[in-house]
């Protein structure tokens, strides 16, 4: 491109920022008008006005287990269960991906740094071929619904027919915009044309999490149905349908955890690649590269168990005996599953940043905290995972004198893991807060009184989060005890926030007292960043079990029964048998997908095998 | 590739512990299978669906229009006996124990000599004794739910409230035999005469061996004008040939399937030696 | 002289193991689950081992007398010895922990079954979702009346339920001593503050023989006490347990 003055430069940068705005509106609108709620509002407002011409739905059939067509040595569920795990397992990392290539390419277009470009290149590159993989799984599930379900299907889709058809053909718009994301990064470079194509990954963006939407309605009526009534029959009002009881909270859910998974997978990538790099500037580049992945998904764990807070709440609500069956009773020890898996991730995360800060010289200097982290990390994750069914030996049975134990059992309720996972979070900060100073000295005049602020914040906010909970949580009502996690959250987050600014202004124009290698890392810690990856793949499929299993023997809870052989709510390992397999064959799709990203820049020497044109 | 080796068992390793964790280190519990799919239905089941429930039963396995029908006159009719129940609650004669309708009704059907309707008593009890069996035995084997049902019925037919509430831990109703259709139980061939008429009922509309029915063509003497070949042919297909006096239809058309060979035979032996 | 790292490292998880012994089972006196504490030393064992791997200088320290055992010549005997005690000590522990034994299997109940959506007791049916206590209100609007029933409901308790609950109603009446599960501890934060007033009702009117599958084995010997009391005994009884041990119900709007 021409060299622009600066001037032009803003000038053409305003121009953008304004027309991108329009375009934004402009996408949100033609989603708004002749989209999806369009055609939805029509037809809400046409069952409603005309009564007479309203179609008439039918009742949930009643099914029994000969209306479930079976093939010779499949199981079934076994099998809508793998695709449906495997097509969700791909679409969060195809979805997530181009949400923070967004961000990276924005961060490159404003720093100039033509590394964070190449970066969000290759990890498009990295989602494109994931992006037919989740195609296929997608086709491959609806086939086996039709297959296996076929009056389920029937079912929904005389439900969701409008939000079927548009999803269908909203996939055109995805596929084009990445097709011309991805094979247009290079020709769209230069001042204009790059914001063009910025342009682009936000269209894209929100066509995927619009087909995401639309996908979580159908997941979120069957497990709080609305728009019909008990036995079934629709109103005919597709938007009440679609914006049922947990649409929303299951909408924020995924989308966060999305972006922690893709961070994890890419992470992963990165980790391979640097592993089997020879050159040194491999390796730095794709040290660089996981340590940004690892960052990604560790800001998007950070906010994750709110989300998942906000949802069990929601599901409380929606219905105590779902709430409680989640919880409590079968349920409740795949909670500590959960707690043991998430306190891996953490772990690792953790491991990871302090294996970064041999990165620099400077970073000795922090290492006498690093045990303290440790102990406060690791006793956190103690008290999260503590069950609050203790399983006792007889004679510790005896021992105690029955099943509740006076100092263990008020670690098992809520209270106290709340106060644990908000400590946890605070603590990983911390690791990052120490990471980003490993190479640096603040110079500005107020550094002391800037630690001090610091330093009393983290003190503050760590005594009112165990205030909070140990007060409320033992020593008040339970509307208090529940209540009493938002406080600790805003504390958490307050923190975070507020820690994040000073340190940034305090290490601005900060004096580097060693460099940073990118490269000098261990190989042990590319393993920590294997581990977030596959931990968070099978903590997933772990959670998609407990999702779609409160709703228990029902497709659509209380209203469609589900009367095949195969309506039973599989055990904790059966379940995390399934799971595992599932794990695994994930794995070895995302290695091939993985390897045809590697094979597409390989060249073999081909000089005899042509002949040379006689020219 | 040994790095590739390396991560691919590490991966496996954790896929491994994290299983492993899920299968040994916490205590399986094997959730509840879900509920039997006919208790289901009536715990989801309409009063109206339960009440076309309950006409289905009278109709059909109940054998209740056998005798209540209007042409039979063998028993009362009952459009109206949910409203009437409650004057025979307070009727001097009643003997039961029952104190609300529901269970007034319930106790008719299976302990039906607690009230006989006049007129309708067992020939010779002076209406003490009804000739109705218990329709929750004898072959009929109605559970709690499906009577309940059939009050249920009953009530709306006579146009009452329904009052009866519909019961959830039932056992399984009709539906299960209908599609689960289990194997039947062989039963023991019964090996008396007696013990046949008495567990097919014979007695409730025939006067026969001790019994005294007189719904049906009186027994006691059938040996003389019938041989043996008319009486299996009665009792396998009883609408042949109706004895004159007698409608036609009135005998249930189950003793083929239901008694053995070795019974109809004995029977049959039996009833052509009473002369 | 600094200690090796790697015998650091060990002394350090064993010093947390006996800590965690020491702690709860002498100081507190209240015994750590076995099956808890070996969850606990697995991340203990991690955490120890982030923090002594995480700089390459230490990690390499650490497995250096492990490196050394295997690769150094001079150490044969030490490596021999070393080689056959380890096997060794591994068949001992597997043996032990597969030999069979004549304890009784763990057992493992639920504490809070889930509730199913509807119950039948007295011949009705209750729909526990919405199921509310019909004397909560006289709390506000009637003190006084409110009162009175939390006192019939405490003679309630005292004549049926204190024998096994305890008449401080911490589940050490008398007779808890004899049964196994032991009676509901009310005094608890993790029972009755933890549940609606509906799933107390559940429980009581339907009794140990009321519990769903997953909170089997069925060996709870609460009373089925719907044959016993009648409802309003059972509500006011209930407004006791709260009432006595000082806990809210829980509740989902604000109050």
């Amino acid at each position: 491109m021409t060299i622009n003055s600066p001037r032009s430069n803003n000038r053409a940068r305003r121009v953008w920022l304004a027309f991108l705005c329009l375009s934004l509106l402009l996408i949100l609108f033609a989603i708004g008008l002749p989209g999806v709620d369009g055609g939805l509002a029509h037809a809400a407002e046409a069952s409603t006005s005309d009564v007479a011409d309203a179609p008439t739905y039918l009742p949930a059939p009643k099914l029994t287990a000969a209306d479930y067509p079976t093939i010779k040595g499949v199981n079934s569920r076994i099998a809508v269960w793998l695709a449906a795990q495997l097509h969700l397992w791909f679409a969060a990392f195809v979805l997530a991906v181009p949400i923070f290539v967004f961000i990276i390419e924005a961060i490159g277009m404003a720093t100039r740094d033509k590394r964070y470009d190449n970066m969000a290149y290759e990890f498009i590159k990295v989602s494109i071929t994931a992006y037919s993989f989740t195609a296929i799984l997608g086709g491959l599930l609806t086939f086996l619904l039709v297959l296996f379900y076929p009056h389920l299907f029937q079912y929904m889709s005389t439900i969701f027919k409008e939000s079927m058809f548009y999803y269908a053909l909203l996939f055109f718009l995805e596929s084009a915009t990445l097709y011309l994301y991805y094979y247009g990064w290079h020709w769209l470079q230069g001042e204009f044309r790059k914001w063009v194509h910025l342009s682009l990954g936000l269209l894209l963006n929100a066509v995927g999490t619009l087909l995401m939407f639309l996908a979580n309605a159908w997941v979120t009526f069957m497990m709080s149905p609305a728009g019909v009534d008990p036995a079934g029959v629709f109103s005919g009002d597709a938007w009440a349908a679609i914006h049922n009881f947990l649409w929303n909270p299951i909408n924020l859910h995924r989308v966060i955890a999305n972006i922690a998974y893709g961070g994890s997978i890419v992470g992963a990538y990165a980790a391979f690649k640097f592993l089997s790099a020879r050159k040194p500037e491999q390796r730095a580049h794709y040290d660089w590269m996981g340590y940004n992945a690892n960052f990604i998904a560790i800001s998007a764990l950070l906010p994750l168990p709110f989300a998942g807070y906000y949802l069990t709440a929601e599901i409380y609500a929606y219905s105590q005996q779902m709430g409680i069956t989640l919880m409590g009773g079968v349920f409740a020890w795949l909670f500590i599953i959960q707690a043991v898996l998430i306190g891996t991730l953490f772990l690792s995360a953790n491991y990871y940043l302090w294996c970064g800060m041999g990165r620099s010289d400077g970073a000795v200097r922090y290492h006498k905290y690093i045990k303290y982290l440790a102990i406060v990390i690791v006793g956190a994750f103690l008290v999260w995972f503590t069950p609050h069914t203790l399983v006792l030996t007889n004679e510790e049975l005896k021992a105690l004198g029955g099943p509740y134990h006076k100092y263990l059992g008020p670690l098992g309720i809520m209270p106290a893991k709340n106060t644990a996972v908000n400590i946890m979070i605070l603590f990983t900060t911390l690791s990052f807060i120490f990471y980003r100073r490993a190479n640096k000295v603040a110079t500005v005049s107020w550094a002391s009184a800037g630690n001090a602020i610091q330093i009393a914040l983290f003190t503050a906010g760590i005594l009112n989060i165990f205030f909070l909970g140990i007060y409320h949580g033992y020593f008040t009502n339970t509307v208090y005890k529940v209540a009493a996690s938002i406080p600790q959250v805003l504390t958490t987050l307050t923190i975070i926030v507020s820690s994040t600014i000073i340190d940034s202004l305090m290490y601005r124009g900060a004096k580097e007292v060693a460099p940073l290698h990118w490269g000098r890392v261990s190989d042990r810690s590319q393993y920590a960043l294997f581990l977030l990856a596959v931990a968070f793949t099978w903590l997933m499929g772990l959670m998609g079990y407990i999702r779609s299993g409160i709703r228990q023997h029902w497709h659509v809870t209380n209203v469609f029964r589900d009367a095949s052989p195969d309506a039973f709510t599989p055990g904790l390992g059966y379940a995390a048998n399934v799971v595992s397999v599932g794990t695994i064959l994930f794995m070895a799709m995302v290695i091939f997908v993985f390897w045809i990203a590697d094979v597409s820049g390989r060249k073999t020497p081909t000089d005899a095998y042509w002949k040379t044109p006689s020219a | 590739m040994k790095n590739f080796l390396k991560v691919l068992c590490f991966s496996l390793l954790v896929i491994t512990l994290f299983a492993g964790y899920a299968n040994y280190g916490i205590p399986q519990i094997e959730p509840a299978l879900p509920p039997v799919e006919e208790k289901l239905e009536l715990g989801t089941m309409t009063m109206e669906k339960f009440i076309k429930l309950g006409e289905r039963l009278y109709n059909g396995k109940g054998t209740c229009t056998l005798c209540h029908n209007p042409t039979g006159g063998r028993a009362p009719l009952l459009a109206s006996a949910a409203t009437v129940a409650a004057e025979r609650l307070q009727d001097t004669r009643y003997q039961g124990k029952a104190s609300s309708v529901v269970d007034y009704l319930y106790e008719s059907m299976v302990e039906p000599s607690a009230y006989v309707v006049s007129g309708f008593g067992k020939a010779g009890s002076n209406d003490t004794e009804s000739p109705m069996p218990n329709v929750a035995a004898n072959g009929i084997d109605l559970s709690d739910a499906e009577l309940k049902a059939i009050i249920a019925y009953l009530q709306d037919l006579a146009g009452a409230d329904v009052t009866v509430s519909i019961p959830t831990d039932a056992a399984p109703t009709e539906a299960k035999e209908e599609t689960a259709n289990p194997p039947p139980t062989p039963r023991t061939a019964l090996d008396t005469p007696a013990a046949i008429i008495a567990k097919f009922t014979c007695g409730a509309c025939h006067k026969v061996a001790d019994q005294v029915g007189a719904v049906g063509p009186d027994l006691t003497t059938i040996g003389a004008t019938r041989d043996k070949a008319y009486l299996r042919r009665s009792l396998l297909d009883p609408n042949a040939d109706a004895a004159a006096g007698f409608m036609a239809g009135m005998m249930p058309n189950i003793y083929s399937e239901q008694m053995s060979a070795k019974e109809l035979e004995m029977l049959v032996d039996y009833l052509a030696g009473l002369k | 002289m600094k200690m090796p790292r790697l015998l650091q490292a060990v002394l350090v998880v064993v010093g947390i193991y006996a800590g965690f012994i020491l702690v709860f089972d002498y100081l507190l006196g209240q015994v750590i689950p076995s099956s808890l504490l070996s969850m606990y030393m697995f991340f203990v064992i991690a955490g120890v081992f982030m923090v002594y791997t995480y700089t390459e200088e230490s990690a390499r320290e650490l497995v250096a007398p492990i490196k050394a055992l295997v690769e150094d010549p001079g150490k044969k005997r030490l490596r021999n010895v070393v080689f056959i005690i380890v096997p060794l000590l591994v068949a001992g522990f597997t043996y032990q922990r597969m030999s069979p034994s004549f304890e009784a299997p763990v057992e493992l109940r639920s504490i809070h079954p889930a509730p199913p959506a509807t119950v039948k007791a007295y011949g009705k049916r209750f729909n526990l979702a919405t199921l509310e206590n019909p004397f909560r209100q006289y709390e506000k609007s009637d003190p006084d009346k409110f009162r009175a029933l939390v006192r019939e409901g405490g003679d309630i308790y005292i004549q049926n339920c204190q024998y096994c609950h305890g008449d401080k109603l911490d589940g050490r009446g008398p007779y808890a001593a004899g049964l196994n599960p032991t009676p509901l501890n009310f005094q608890d934060v993790g029972t009755i503050a933890q549940l609606q007033e509906s799933f107390l009702f559940w429980r009581i009117a339907t009794g140990g023989p009321g519990l769903p599958k997953e909170a089997a084995p069925w060996i709870s010997s609460m009373p089925v006490w719907q044959d016993f009391l009648t409802e309003d005994e059972i509500w006011k009884v209930i407004l006791f347990l709260y009432d006595y041990t000082g806990r809210r119900p829980r509740s989902w709007e604000h109050e």
